[in-house]
């Protein structure tokens, strides 16, 4: 048995954060699991609207409510704070400290999740996309929330070099910024709504800085750390990561008045979101250059994170396409948005966190993955399942939106025309389905073998890693 | 240096500790404005590329904002002056238009054919281009019932209350009732007279709120 304690690689902060992160990480794939049978659910009754329907829990809008929420709330806020207090204990130089306060956050935050989806079940959602859930859990989940970060913040605050890192930028950024996004949201919104119009802002707003301050800085820290980790390189481009960084937290939320295109706003609000977009693209190039070493690079987090990478940078360019108002004529309120919003948390978010998980989980518990084929199998149906339903819901959503436009084309030749790609839809669905489930099977025996601490035959030892050369010029 | 092969995909290889990768991209950025000939200029291409932007996006704000005004909703229109609004006399066949691909549409059809054996026609209909009267009240306040159109009865769907009365599924303003009505004498080949606001405020100030209408109450009318 390889003993983690002799080796440069696996350090005191992984063997001290070891159970607090990996719950982290085993609840952000128990939810990728379970909001997986959600999305399933929900993409069948798209084509066979009779499924499941005869139960209330199960209709079609509790369900996709339910599977939007866990994805963000379970799987992708799990995931990624775990590999965020991850990075700013190493980085930061130091064992994370009030990790007992990060095991009881987690604990309440996924509490509070799994009451709030049995109340968007019985039908308490609600009406705002991605603030479906019921009001009565929202104040538990700010404050689950700021005790998991306080170990984050502690490592920050506390970190051994002056000097910092992109990495610790972004998680530091994602820490602060969620809680203001989610108590301005629930407090506008929830507890004293404001009035008419100014909802449909706020909802905007919080959409996309949901996605834009808080699950996109996530993954990018995870990137950020995980990809000069393997490759061996310093960042090409690098003195323009600050400029990127502060793009995206000064401009990101603007963004979030192309979702109320064609809506009773005032016109400044949406060419202020495409303006907003065209700025956003700096981030996304910019990112792009940074972080082009890992094109090249081998191994199972390099290649999970150079689709990720395209992913992110194209699910940028479409924002800022479908931001002008011709275009989103045809895209908005079609299958087409889904497919952007798909691309952006399944193929950008998502493939960024699941590359860095392969990196983090074997110095988490000391040994490798306990299988190579699990890994192999994931990787491989993952892509196919990202792409497969990215490109179904965009053609999808493409043919829908042209013919809803033609007044002459009755509503039912339009769901008939579609009804291919939907079940397309599906078979992604069950694709991504099956690969999650092949990853936390792999996650569970991974840390299984460090539980019943048997030795494995044959058990990979980590190497020392060597000194990154800074440039000389 | 070289970076490890990572072939097992058990385990991926670190290929930097995270001291000197730390160290490595501090000295990047590089804090240490005093020293000589440390800075390196903003590759001039990116730099550029970010002017542009810029420029772009302060351009099309500038085009396309109504000046931030929150009166505007139409980013091609600039606000109206204190005192300068003018009311626009608007096209009744227009308006009604309008007013029908929103909620007629639905049963009727665009080609005002109704659905066979379900939702009654438009085109060439006696209840559309025959008494005013009648018309008026059945689109105001709906219909329950079965009703016979152009020699066929239809009892499979009842027709919803468009216009501002009691339980209205709509709440129309007279003047979008007498648009769309306008609109329905008019399309498919109908040639009925246009209908006015007023008739239709009339009726309204007349019958006051009321359940909708059946057939033979309507027919009682000229």
């Amino acid at each position: 048995m390889s003993s983690p304690s002799n080796n440069a690689e696996v350090t005191a902060v992984d063997t001290a954060g070891r159970w607090p992160l990996l719950l982290l990480l085993a609840s952000g794939l128990s939810w990728l699991v379970i909001s997986g049978v959600l999305a399933l659910v929900a993409s069948i009754q798209l084509h066979s609207p009779t499924f499941l329907t005869d139960c209330a829990w199960f209709t079609h809008g509790r369900v996709s409510a339910m599977a939007e929420t866990s994805f963000v709330y379970g799987w992708a806020a799990n995931a990624g704070l775990g590999l965020g207090l991850w990075i700013l204990g190493r980085l930061g130089g130091s064992p994370l400290r009030a990790l007992n306060w990060s095991v009881v956050g987690a604990l309440f935050w996924n509490a509070g999740l799994t009451l709030g989806l049995i109340g968007i079940a019985t039908g308490d959602a609600t009406s705002f996309s991605l603030l479906q859930l019921p009001r009565y859990v929202q104040p538990l989940m700010v404050a689950a929330y700021a005790a998991i970060g306080v170990s984050g913040i502690l490592a920050w605050n506390g970190r051994r070099t002056d000097g910092t890192h992109a990495a610790q930028w972004y998680a530091v950024a994602a820490l602060f910024l969620f809680p203001w996004l989610l108590i301005a949201a629930q407090s506008m919104l929830l507890w004293s709504p404001v009035r008419g119009v100014l909802q449909a802002v706020t909802a905007g707003w919080y959409v996309q800085g949901v996605f834009t301050l808080w699950l996109a800085p996530l993954a990018l820290a995870a990137a950020y750390y995980v990809v000069p980790k393997t490759t061996g390189r310093v960042y090409p481009s690098y003195e323009f990561a600050p400029l990127a960084f502060w793009t995206l937290i000064f401009v990101g939320a603007f963004t979030g008045g192309r979702h109320l295109i064609g809506g009773p706003v005032p016109a400044w609000i949406p060419t202020l979101a495409n303006a907003a977009c065209s700025l956003l693209l700096f981030h996304y190039l910019v990112v792009v250059l940074n972080l082009r070493s890992v094109f090249s690079a081998a191994g199972v987090a390099a290649r999970f994170i150079s689709v990720g990478l395209i992913a992110y940078f194209v699910s940028g360019s479409l924002d800022f396409i479908t931001s002008f108002r011709g275009v989103a004529l045809v895209t908005q309120f079609t299958y087409f948005a889904q497919a952007q919003q798909q691309l952006a948390v399944y193929g950008g978010i998502s493939l960024l966190l699941f590359g860095a998980i392969y990196f983090a989980v074997p110095r988490l518990t000391g040994r490798a993955w306990a299988s190579g084929a699990f890994v192999q199998g994931h990787m491989v149906l993952v892509l196919l399942g990202v792409a497969l339903l990215v490109g179904s819901l965009g053609l999808a959503g493409w043919i829908q939106g042209h013919a809803l436009n033609d007044a002459k084309v009755p509503f039912s030749a339009i769901a008939a025309s579609t009804r291919p790609w939907l079940l397309a839809v599906t078979a992604a669905h069950g694709i991504l389905l099956l690969a999650n489930l092949l990853l936390l099977v792999n996650f569970a025996r991974s840390v299984y073998s460090v539980c019943c601490s048997c030795s494995q035959a044959g058990e990979l030892a980590f190497r020392q890693p060597s000194t990154m050369e800074a440039p000389t010029s | 240096m070289s970076s490890p092969s990572n072939h097992d995909p058990r385990l991926d290889q670190a290929a930097a500790s995270d001291e000197s990768l730390l160290a490595a991209h501090e000295k990047v950025l590089g804090k240490q404005p005093d020293e000589k000939a440390k800075y390196k200029l903003l590759p001039l291409n990116l730099l550029f590329l970010f002017s542009g932007l810029i420029f772009f996006a302060g351009t099309y704000l500038n085009r396309y904002s109504g000046l931030f005004d929150s009166h505007v909703f139409n980013e091609n229109a600039l606000p109206t002056p204190a005192g300068a609004a003018t009311a626009v006399k608007v096209d009744p066949l227009v308006l009604g238009k309008k007013q029908y691909e929103a909620i007629c549409i639905n049963c009727h059809q665009a080609n005002g054919l109704g659905l066979a054996g379900t939702f009654p026609p438009l085109a060439g209909s006696e209840w559309v281009t025959g008494s005013e009267e009648r018309l008026i009240r059945l689109v105001v306040y709906g219909m329950t019932g079965p009703v016979k159109v152009k020699g066929v009865e239809y009892s499979a769907a009842a027709m919803p209350t468009i216009g501002k009365v009691k339980d209205s599924a709509y709440n129309l303003s007279d003047e979008k009732v007498a648009a769309v009505l306008t609109y329905i004498r008019h399309e498919w080949g109908n040639a009925g007279a246009g209908i006015s606001t007023e008739q239709v405020a009339a009726i309204r100030a007349k019958e006051g709120d009321r359940k909708p209408y059946v057939q033979d109450e309507l027919l009682k009318l000229p």
